[in-house]
C-alpha cells in the first residue's frame, strides 16, 4: 500500500495538539512555538500534494479507501481534487500564521494551541473525504474547537457570539444529516447495500422532487456556512468576537466549508434541482455582495468591515458557481482561496492594530501612515488584493467570476460588479480615514511600527496574492479538469447547455478543450 | 421453538449471584462489621461472578440458541445477554461512583450495596422473562431498591421528598402496568409474551378495544420507569434530591431494564399491532424529546437539567423502537453509550456536590475549567456527547436510531428529533460555557474540596472508563455494533 498521505495530513495536526499537551507547565513560554512549529510540518506534505498532484486529471487523487462500518456502508474514503487541493493547503498555511499572530492569548494557551490544530485537522478532514458520513462528521466536529476559540479567548460579547455561531450551524447540519440519511438508505433500497460514498450517491436515481428537497437541505446547510444573506447575522457576531486567530480561520477556511460544500455536492448530485435553482441562488447571492458591501461600507468598526466585505465576497463565489461555466466555476474555486488569503491577511491587520489601540474604531485612528509606514503599506497592499486590482490575486477571481457569470446570468453579473465598486469604497475610504492625513489623537503619535515578527507573518500572504495574482495558472490547471467534470457531468444528466463562450477549459487559451 | 427447561439454573445464574451476594454482604455485616475494603472485594467479586456467568449464557445461546426455562419464564436469547452485560456494566460503574456515599453512611453503607445489587438483579429480571408476571415481578424488585435508594442518606428533608415522589409515582405506574397485564389478559387469555403473540396470529380479534388498552397501559407503566414524557414529573424531583452518587446508577439502570421490558413487549407480545404500538411509541417519543428539551433549557440546577435531557434522551431512543425489531441494535447502542455518559455525568456532580449532597445548582460549575481542568473536561466530553457531537459514541447512537427509524417510515420523527437536537445545544453548551467561559466566582476559601474539587478513587477510574467508551465506541464504534446487531428477542 501507498504511504497514506492524506490519512497522515488529517492525524499530524491532531497528534500535534496531543504533543502540545506534553509542553510542561512551567514553560508557558514554549507553547507557543512549539505550536507553530508543529503546524508548519502539514504544509509540507500539503506541498508535496500539489505539486505531486497529476494535472489534467478530474477524478479523486491519492485515494485511500478502508471501511469503517460495513452494514452501514461507511468508510474511511479520502481522496483530494482540483476542487479540494488549494483548499488543503489554504488551510496549513493560515494556521501557523494565525497561531504566530496569537501573542497576546495568555489565559489557557495549551488549550487554545490544542484548539486551533484540532481545527485544522477538521478542517483538512472536511476537504479530503470522499464520504459523506465521514463529510458529515468532520463538519461537525470542527464547531467544538471553533466554539470553544470564539468563547475563551474572544472579547465582550463572545458567548453570546460563540453559541451564535454553534446554533446557526448546528440546524443547517442537522437538516443536512436527514438528508445524507435519506439518501444512504435510498441506495441500500436501490442496490441492497447501504452507502454513504461518494461515487455511490452519484449513481442514485431520485425523482425530480425528492432532488429538489436534498438540494434544499445540503443547500441551507452551505448556505448558513457561506454565509449567504439572509442567513449570514451569524458572521458579524462570530468574527468580531473572535481572536484574531479564531477569524482568520473562520474567514479563511471556515466560510469556504460552505461554497465547497455546494460545489462539491449540491452540483454533482443534484443535477436537475441545480439547474432549476439557480435564479434563487444567484439572486440571495447578489443581494448578499451588495448589502454586505453596503454595510460594510457604514461601519465604524475596522473589524465589522471586514466581517461584512466577507459577506460580499463570498456572494461572488456563488455567483460564479451557479454561473455553471467554465470560468465561474474555476473563478469560483480560486477565488475561495484568494478570500482566504486577502481577508486572512486583512483581520491580521486589525488584529495587529488592536493589539497596540485596543480600539478597532475607525474614528479612534487618523493618519497612522505617518507613525506606521509599513503597517500602512501592507494595509494598502492587502485592500488592493481584495478589491481585486490587476496584478493582484483577487482580479483573477473576480475577473473569471464575472466572465463566467456574464455568459449564463448577464442581468446578475452586471449588479454583481458594483460589489467592486463597493469594494474599492469601503475598503479604500476606511484607508484614508485610518492612515492619511494628520495625526489627531495624542494616543496614536507613539504607535510601534510592525515588528519583524509581525512582517514575517504577513509576508507568505503578500507572496501568496502576488504569485496567484501574476501566475495563477500553475493553480487553474489543477483546478480546471475537476470543475469541467462537474459542469460535464450537469449538461450530460440535466438538459441544461453552456452557452459559447462558457465552456473553455483552459480560459486564457483561445483553444476550445 | 428451541429448547425449553424446567429448572435450568443458568437460565437465572446472574439474578442468584446477585441475590447471594446482597445476602453475604448483609449477613457478613451483622456479624462482623467489615471494612469499607472487604466490602470492596466482595461487590468486585460477585459481580465478576455475575459476569462469568452471564457470559456462559452467551456461550450457550451462540451455540445452541435461544431456550426457555422455568415453564416458560424466563427466555435467556441474545437480547436478554446483552441487557445483562449493560446492566452489570451500569451496576459496576455506579457503584463506584457510589463509593463516597457507602463509605460516609457507615453502618448502613452495606445496604447500599444491597439495594444495588437487586436493583440490577430485578432489571435483569425484566430483560429475561417472557412472561408479563414475572416481568412485573422484576420492576418490582428493582422499583422497590430505587426508592430506598433515593432516600438512603436520609440527611436532609429533599432527600425524603425525592424518596417519597418516587415511591407514590412509582407504584402508581407499577399499578398501571399491573392492570395492563390483567387488560391483555382478559383479551388474549394469557400472560406469556409467546402466547399472547401466538393467539393474536391465531385469532382475529374483532373488538381489541380492551387488549389495545392493555398494550398502552403496559406501555405507559413502562415509559414512566424510563421517564418518558408525560410520565416523567417525578425525575427532576427524584434526580435532585437523591444522593448524588447513586443518581446515575438510578437513572441509567431503569432506562435499561424498562426499555429492555419494553422491546420485549412490543416485539414479541404484539408484533400484529405493530402499527398501533409504534404510532404510540411515536408519539410518546415526539412529546419526550419536546418537552424534555424545552424544559432543560429553562434549569438552573444540573441534575434536573440532567432529568429533562433524560427526557429528551427516552424519546430518543423511543424513536428507535418505533420501528420495532429493525431498530432494537441502535436501541441497545444508545443504551450503552448512553447510560455510560449519564453515570459519567453524574460522577462529576457527585465529586463537585459531595457524593450525599441534594442538589447541585449550575453557578457551582463556574469557571470549573480553572479550578478542575479534568472533571470540566470529561464533564465537557459527556454533555457533547449527550448533545451528539461526532467522534463521540452519543453522536453514533443517535444516528442508529435515526437511521432506524428513517427506514422505518417515521421520517417526520426524525425530522423532529433532529431539530430538537439542535436546540439541546442550548442547554448542554450551557454548562460547557459556565465551565470554560466563566471566571471562577467562588465565595469559599481556595484549597477546599468545594473550591477544587477533585475525583480520587474509584471515582477518578469510572470517569476515565466512560470517557475511553465514549471516545473509542465514537471512532471506532463496529465491534459494540456487531454485538448488538445480535441481540433481538428470540
Amino acid at each position: 500500500m501507498d504511504f497514506p498521505i492524506l490519512t497522515v495530513l488529517i492525524l499530524l495536526p491532531a497528534a500535534a495538539a496531543l504533543l502540545i499537551a506534553l509542553v510542561p507547565e512551567r514553560r508557558q513560554e514554549l507553547i507557543l512555538p512549539v505550536g507553530v512549529a508543529l503546524s508548519i510540518l502539514p504544509i509540507g506534505l500539503a506541498g508535496y500534494l500539489f505539486f505531486a498532484f497529476e494535472k489534467g486529471v478530474a477524478a479523486f487523487q491519492f485515494v485511500e479507501k478502508a471501511p469503517w462500518y460495513e452494514p452501514w456502508g461507511i468508510s474511511w474514503h479520502l481522496g483530494v481534487d482540483g476542487i479540494s487541493l488549494l483548499l488543503v493547503v489554504l488551510t496549513t498555511i493560515l494556521v501557523p500564521i494565525s497561531l504566530a499572530a496569537s501573542t497576546t492569548i495568555a489565559d489557557r494557551l495549551k488549550l487554545f494551541v490544542a484548539m486551533v490544530l484540532i481545527l485544522e485537522a477538521g478542517l483538512i478532514g472536511v476537504f479530503l473525504s470522499v464520504d459523506l458520513f465521514l463529510f458529515f462528521v468532520f463538519f461537525e466536529v470542527i464547531l467544538i474547537p471553533m466554539y470553544f476559540i470564539i468563547g475563551i479567548w474572544g472579547s465582550d460579547r463572545r458567548i453570546y457570539a460563540a453559541v451564535k455561531f454553534f446554533i446557526f450551524t448546528a440546524f443547517g447540519s442537522a437538516l443536512m444529516l436527514a438528508g445524507i440519511i435519506a439518501m444512504a438508505l435510498m441506495y441500500g433500497t436501490q442496490t441492497g447495500q447501504m452507502s454513504f460514498d461518494y461515487s455511490d450517491m452519484l449513481q442514485l436515481s431520485m425523482s425530480s422532487n425528492t432532488e429538489l428537497w436534498l438540494f434544499g437541505v445540503f443547500a441551507l446547510a452551505f448556505a448558513i456556512k457561506v454565509p449567504l444573506f439572509p442567513l449570514h447575522t451569524w458572521l458579524p457576531d462570530a468574527h468580531v468576537e473572535a481572536p484574531t486567530a479564531g477569524s482568520v480561520l473562520l474567514a479563511g477556511v471556515l466560510l469556504k466549508l460552505g461554497t465547497y460544500g455546494l460545489l462539491r455536492f449540491n452540483l454533482p448530485l443534484f443535477p436537475q434541482a441545480t439547474v432549476k435553482l439557480v435564479p434563487v441562488l444567484a439572486v440571495l447571492a447578489v443581494i448578499g455582495i451588495i448589502y454586505g458591501a453596503a454595510v460594510a461600507t457604514v461601519q465604524p468598526d475596522l473589524k465589522k468591515l471586514v466581517a461584512y466585505s466577507s459577506v460580499s465576497h463570498l456572494g461572488f463565489i456563488v455567483v460564479g458557481i451557479f454561473a455553471l461555466t467554465s470560468q465561474g466555476l474555476q473563478g469560483g474555486v480560486i477565488q475561495m482561496v484568494n478570500h482566504g488569503v486577502t481577508t486572512g491577511a486583512l483581520f491580521l491587520l486589525v488584529g495587529m492594530i488592536y493589539e497596540r489601540r485596543h480600539t478597532k474604531t475607525i474614528a479612534d485612528f487618523g493618519g497612522l501612515a505617518r507613525v506606521m509606514p509599513i503597517f500602512a503599506g501592507i494595509f494598502l497592499f492587502t485592500s488592493f488584493a481584495s478589491i481585486g486590482l490587476p496584478g493582484l490575486n483577487g482580479f483573477v477571481g473576480e475577473f473569471l467570476v464575472l466572465l463566467g457569470s456574464y455568459t449564463t446570468l448577464q442581468p446578475y453579473a452586471i449588479v454583481a460588479a458594483f460589489g467592486v465598486v463597493l469594494a474599492a469604497v469601503y475598503l479604500l475610504w476606511a484607508y484614508e480615514r485610518v492612515f492619511t492625513g494628520p495625526i489627531t489623537k495624542p494616543e496614536n503619535e507613539k504607535l510601534l511600527d510592525l515588528g519583524l515578527r509581525e512582517i514575517a507573518i504577513m509576508a507568505p500572504l503578500i507572496a501568496l496574492m502576488l504569485v496567484l495574482g501574476l501566475y495563477p495558472k500553475p493553480a487553474l490547471d489543477r483546478i480546471a479538469p475537476s470543475t469541467e467534470a462537474v459542469l460535464d457531468r450537469i449538461v450530460s444528466v440535466t438538459d441544461f447547455e453552456v452557452p459559447e463562450p462558457g465552456r473553455l477549459a483552459d480560459v486564457f487559451s483561445r483553444e476550445a478543450p | 421453538m428451541s429448547a425449553t427447561y424446567d429448572v435450568l439454573y443458568l437460565a437465572v445464574g446472574p439474578e442468584i449471584i446477585l441475590t447471594l451476594g446482597a445476602v453475604l454482604v448483609l449477613m457478613i455485616d451483622v456479624f462482623r462489621k467489615p471494612s469499607a475494603r472487604f466490602h470492596a472485594w466482595l461487590v468486585a467479586g460477585t459481580m465478576v461472578a455475575a459476569a462469568v456467568v452471564t457470559w456462559f449464557q452467551w456461550d450457550r445461546v451462540s451455540a445452541e440458541g435461544p431456550f426457555l426455562a422455568f415453564s416458560d419464564m424466563v427466555v435467556i436469547d441474545a437480547y436478554g445477554v446483552i441487557a445483562a452485560f449493560i446492566l452489570l456494566m451500569v451496576g459496576a460503574l455506579g457503584l463506584a461512583v457510589a463509593w463516597g456515599m457507602v463509605e460516609r453512611l457507615g453502618r448502613r453503607g452495606a445496604e447500599g450495596i444491597v439495594l444495588v445489587f437487586m436493583a440490577i438483579a430485578g432489571f435483569q429480571f425484566m430483560a429475561v422473562s417472557a412472561n408479563l408476571v414475572m416481568m412485573f415481578m422484576g420492576l418490582e424488585i428493582a422499583s422497590i431498591s430505587l426508592y430506598v435508594l433515593a432516600g438512603i442518606t436520609r440527611e436532609r428533608p429533599e432527600t425524603d421528598e425525592a424518596a417519597l415522589k418516587y415511591f407514590l409515582l412509582g407504584s402508581f405506574a407499577s399499578a398501571v402496568f399491573i392492570y395492563g397485564v390483567a387488560l391483555t389478559f382478559a383479551g388474549t387469555g394469557s400472560v406469556s409474551v409467546y402466547e399472547i403473540g401466538a393467539f393474536l396470529r391465531g385469532n382475529l380479534v374483532l373488538e381489541p378495544g380492551v387488549l389495545l388498552i392493555g398494550m398502552a397501559l403496559l406501555i405507559a407503566g413502562l415509559a414512566f420507569k424510563v421517564s418518558a414524557a408525560p410520565f416523567h414529573v417525578w425525575a427532576p424531583d427524584t434526580y435532585q434530591g437523591s444522593p448524588a452518587g447513586i443518581v446515575g446508577f438510578m437513572a441509567a439502570g431503569a432506562k435499561v431494564g424498562a426499555f429492555a421490558g419494553l422491546g420485549r413487549i412490543v416485539i414479541t407480545a404484539f408484533p400484529l399491532y405493530d402499527t398501533e404500538w409504534a404510532i404510540g411509541l411515536a408519539l410518546l417519543a415526539t412529546i419526550s424529546i419536546a418537552t424534555g428539551t424545552l424544559l432543560a433549557i429553562a434549569q438552573s440546577d444540573i441534575r434536573r437539567l440532567l432529568a429533562y435531557s433524560g427526557v429528551a434522551h427516552a424519546g430518543f431512543i423511543l424513536t428507535g423502537l418505533t420501528v420495532g425489531e429493525a431498530g432494537m441494535p441502535a436501541v441497545w447502542f444508545y443504551l450503552t453509550v448512553y447510560t455510560v455518559q449519564l453515570i459519567g455525568a453524574f460522577a462529576v456532580v457527585a465529586v463537585v456536590a459531595g457524593p450525599t449532597a441534594a442538589g447541585s445548582p449550575l453557578s457551582d460549575y463556574e469557571g470549573l475549567s480553572k479550578r478542575s481542568p479534568f472533571l470540566a473536561a470529561v464533564l465537557a466530553l459527556f454533555m457533547l456527547a449527550m448533545s451528539g457531537v461526532p467522534l463521540t459514541a452519543g453522536f453514533v447512537g443517535k444516528f442508529g436510531v435515526f437511521a432506524a427509524a428513517w427506514r422505518g417510515g417515521f421520517e417526520w420523527l426524525v425530522i423532529v428529533a433532529l431539530v430538537a437536537s439542535v436546540a439541546g445545544f442550548f442547554f448542554y453548551l450551557r454548562v460547557i460555557v459556565l465551565m470554560y467561559m466563566h471566571e471562577p466566582a467562588f465565595a469559599e476559601a481556595p484549597g477546599t474540596m468545594r473550591a477544587r474539587p477533585e475525583a480520587v478513587g474509584a471515582l477518578r477510574w469510572v470517569l476515565i472508563v466512560a470517557v475511553a467508551i465514549t471516545l473509542v465506541f465514537g471512532i471506532y464504534p463496529s465491534p459494540v455494533l456487531d454485538l448488538v446487531g445480535k441481540a433481538l428477542p428470540f
